[in-house]
């Protein structure tokens, strides 16, 4: 009986992988020309093809992207060593810490990226990096808010904002990073109460995104919102009308400038552990953190450059010079899961 | 040990091993992996994570998703169930229309819904903006206006887009309804509808309310944007607020739970009753002729759902595409559509396939342990999109590996890093539609159809491809069409697990929408809708011709 099974068995099994294997060649046959890199991407296609434009017109090395705003690095982990994926683009520092906790990213030794990232936006062990700034701001209304009547990130608990501020749900990562950055600040339980009052204070049941909190503000529904400050530069410049009606109406506050600085956080990436083109992925690493791509976060997205010799100009300069919180971006990540618990007990 | 336990399977049955029914059990193993690599994720150790959640927000989650399960099956019922007696039995001026543009909220993702009806319903909306212009109102402080993103809202937005699985297989029941019984009814003065037409489609209404409990179940869409707390929600807050994907599972599990008491009970009830009728309808069912005032009734009941479920939001699509270029737009995407399209197709082919194969086996061939392993088979409907793509991921790394263990590390990530995760993906999600379009066909079917056929010598395939399957056809198709346009406007888990630059006309929808800026999003979005007609106009013609 053996005798006979096996050599079947065999042929058959010789069949199949000849089958698969000539499946998988052909499916993987593009691309071998020219270099390239694969990108899993949590950033929106829209705000990174400018830049894939722009690095492979410089270096000549294509560039190919999975997007998808959750669950990549369950993707990447559960692919192992057969992943395709040489770089990781996130927004978050809390996306940016799942992948160091999984254990997904190469660490690169750059000095391009050590002299253009300061050290509080990229980890300790080269792992991750910070490639662009972004400030979380209060936003008030220009008619029924007084310049100055609101300073602090803390003021939003007094009492004469009840029923006045607007803001989107407390556990999505822009307020939960927030909350992060008041427990540094203050600790668990003064954060507590400190977030119990600002939910007091709302107008509304948190809902919506940044936007739909100033268009709140236009229609009168609160006067205060917390909102990413790129948001603004999105509306305004913008081609929808109305959207130019609500960033009219608001007015931008940068926080806590007389203590500790706005709180900030950062979208950043890595190099995959299993990369297959690695020096290509570091390239572009790099590449992110060069002039002329600083430049392209301010004017896309009106987001801050990390690169301390790249300066801020146009629209985002007219916003004023502030003074960010310094606190270490691993901070936030750090801190996340207490802030998360936070906001369920309050119910934000 | 697989042998071992095959045929242990079959002992268990007192029947012998039966290639068929093995072949069932298999598949069912493999679109059952997914879901148990997410039940495994959830043996881990979550950190003591419970209690915080229990004292804090589980309560909501489980309240709110109880009252959205509950508020959708009543009106998604009340729409679905309506619309098909209306169609089916009354004969009127539009009917043939309506009774498949009853079926185009079907093609309509949940996300585009929830963002148009915002547009519509706000402050700033059309809606509410004519009524001040009317009423001379200044401000929201002068009147009051019902909040759309709240959990009635969402009741309202999720049965207007859900109902169509009702519809579709209610409408199917309705039809196949023996004449001789809405005679009797109607002889002995009775109710046409309460005591012959609801009763005898209740298996078909069951059929479609567990799909449409499954998506409410699943939607994070809608949910996330109206801001509601529910246990889907929930998972996310955990898994992405707390880097806790252990509890993330768990919670899952709970929402697991509720799907799971669902088709339990839904089985239990029905094994106490049984719907069979062995003859033939041999004379076709006279419609009934409504009053005038009759069809003015009939016009309501097929029109309001239509408005909520695809007027109002289409309407809203198109007011924002007017101002574009239509043709450089419609350019630009034309090859996502293309992909979409041969997807969305393949796709349904495949699931139907697999669902014909195991409802088919699973009714005449095994015994009641396999087939409810097939109905078990279909609750990966149930899960958060994306939950369930994590766990195809894990199940999909697994399998990777023994295969490269099997045949050589030249295999490794074979399945993993091809499209073909992908199509697992759809099969193990969508595998439910395709079973409950089947099976509510298979319990139509006259009990000794089979039999007959065999006693008079023919043999089992035989039987299946010459008796059973033309019989099956409309249900077939049905399924199919459902597949596809589930497919079609597929989110979380094309996004996640799609090959490089490949995008199909959902991604590219919701990049836009996410960021609301539908007016981007709004032609993609109409292209899902008009992509979606094609097979509703397609299907509902062969289903016609198949009566």
């Amino acid at each position: 009986m053996t005798r006979f099974a096996f050599p079947c068995l065999k042929l058959t099994r010789d069949y199949l992988a000849a089958a698969v294997f000539t499946a998988i060649t052909a499916s993987t046959s593009v691309g071998f020309a020219a270099e390239k890199i694969n990108i899993y991407s949590h950033r929106q296609q829209v705000l990174i093809q400018p830049f894939l434009d722009a690095f492979t017109s410089k270096t000549g090395i294509e560039t190919n992207v999975v997007y998808s705003s959750k669950g990549l690095a369950q993707r990447l982990k559960a692919e192992g060593p057969a992943s395709p994926a040489d770089v990781i683009l996130t927004v978050d520092i809390a996306r940016l810490s799942e992948y160091a906790d999984l254990d997904l990213l190469a660490p690169v030794d750059s000095s391009i990226l050590r002299a253009n990232i300061p050290s509080r936006l990229r980890s300790e062990d080269n792992r991750w990096f910070g490639f662009s700034e972004r400030a979380r701001i209060l936003v008030t209304s220009k008619t029924r808010v007084a310049e100055g009547a609101v300073l602090d990130l803390e003021d939003l608990a007094k009492p004469e904002w009840k029923g006045r501020i607007c803001s989107r749900a407390g556990s999505h990562d822009y307020n939960r990073a927030l909350v992060a950055s008041m427990i540094a600040a203050h600790g668990e339980a003064a954060t507590e109460t400190w977030a119990r009052g600002v939910v007091d204070n709302l107008a509304r049941k948190p809902q919506g995104n940044d936007r739909s909190q100033a268009k709140a503000i236009f229609q009168g529904l609160c006067d205060v919102a917390i909102m990413n400050s790129y948001y603004y530069g999105n509306m305004k410049f913008g081609d929808k009308a109305d959207q130019k009606e609500w960033a009219q109406a608001i007015r931008l506050v940068f926080t806590n400038q007389s203590n500790r600085g706005n709180h900030m956080n950062i979208s950043g990436g890595g190099v995959a552990k299993h990369a297959k083109n690695k020096a290509a992925a570091i390239a572009f690493l790099e590449f992110l953190t060069e002039e002329k791509a600083q430049h392209l976060y301010g004017k896309i997205n009106f987001e801050y450059p990390v690169n301390p010799e790249v300066s801020v100009s146009g629209e985002l300069a007219s916003w004023g010079r502030f003074k960010p919180d310094n606190l270490p971006i691993e901070r936030l990540a750090a801190l996340a899961p207490k802030a998360q618990m936070i906001i369920d007990r309050v119910g934000w | 040990m697989v042998a071992a336990f095959l045929s242990n399977f079959a002992r268990a049955q007192r029947q012998p091993v039966d290639r068929w029914s093995v072949g069932v059990i298999l598949l069912c193993g493999l679109i059952l992996g997914p879901v148990l690599a997410v039940l495994v994720a959830a043996f881990g150790d979550s950190g003591g994570l419970w209690s915080h959640l229990y004292d804090t927000v589980l309560g909501r989650y489980i309240s709110n998703t109880l009252i959205l399960m509950a508020g959708v099956g009543v009106v998604a019922i009340g729409f679905g169930v309506s619309s098909a007696w209306v169609v089916s039995r009354y004969d009127f001026t539009g009917r043939r229309i309506l009774e498949w543009m009853l079926l185009l909220p079907a093609a309509i993702p949940a996300y585009i819904i929830a963002y148009s009806y915002t547009e519509f319903f706000e402050y700033a909306g059309p809606l509410q903006s004519g009524l001040r212009h009317l009423f001379g109102w200044q401000s929201p402080r002068d009147y009051w206006f019902p909040e759309i993103r709240s959990l009635g809202g969402a009741i309202l937005v999720m049965a207007s887009v859900l109902y169509p699985y009702i519809y579709m297989v209610t409408r199917i029941a309705f039809r196949l309804t023996p004449t001789s019984l809405f005679e009797i009814a109607l002889v002995h003065n009775r109710s046409q509808f309460w005591q012959v037409g609801l009763p005898l489609a209740r298996p078909a209404i069951m059929a479609g309310l567990a799909l449409v409990m499954m998506e409410v179940m699943s939607d994070f869409g809608t949910v996330e944007f109206f801001a509601i707390e529910t246990i889907t929600l929930g998972i996310f807050n955990v898994w992405l607020g707390m880097n806790n994907l252990v509890a993330a599972a768990q919670i899952s599990i709970v929402g697991f739970g509720f799907i799971l008491a669902l088709l339990g009970l839904e089985l239990y009830a029905r094994s106490r009753q049984q719907y069979v009728s062995s003859s033939r309808n041999q004379t076709p069912l006279a419609m009934l002729a409504p009053t005038k005032a009759g069809i003015l009734a009939c016009w309501a009941v097929c029109v309001i759902p239509l408005l909520f479920g695809f007027f109002i939001p289409v309407g809203v699509l198109l007011g924002l595409v007017a101002t574009n270029d239509l043709l450089a737009d419609f350019l630009a995407i034309r090859s996502i559509i293309g992909n979409t399209l041969i997807v969305a197709a393949l796709a349904a082919l495949v699931i139907m396939v697999l669902s014909a194969f195991i409802v088919v086996t699973a009714t005449f061939r095994a015994g009641s342990k396999t087939r409810k392993l097939a109905l078990f088979a279909s609750t990966g409907y149930a899960f958060p999109g994306t939950i369930l793509a994590i766990g195809v991921l894990i199940f999909t790394g697994q399998f990777d590996r023994a295969i490269a263990a099997l045949l050589g590390a030249q295999f490794q990530g074979i399945l993993i890093t091809s499209i073909g995760v992908l199509f697992l993906a759809y099969i193990v999600r969508f595998q439910a539609v395709g079973y409950g379009a089947m099976i509510s066909g298979v319990r139509r079917l006259p009990a000794n159809m089979m039999n007959a056929s065999r006693v008079l010598g023919q043999g089992y395939m035989d039987s299946i491809r010459r008796v059973i399957m033309p019989l099956l056809k409309s249900s077939f198709l049905a399924g199919m069409m459902l597949v596809f346009v589930d497919v079609m406007k597929e989110l979380p888990m094309t996004l996640l697990l799609r090959p490089f630059n490949f995008d199909t006309l959902a991604t590219y929808t919701y990049q836009f929408a996410k960021d609301e800026m539908l007016e981007v999003a709004a032609l993609p979005a109409l292209m899902i809708v008009l992509s979606g007609l094609v097979p509703v106009i397609l299907m509902s013609a062969m289903l016609r011709r198949y009566r």
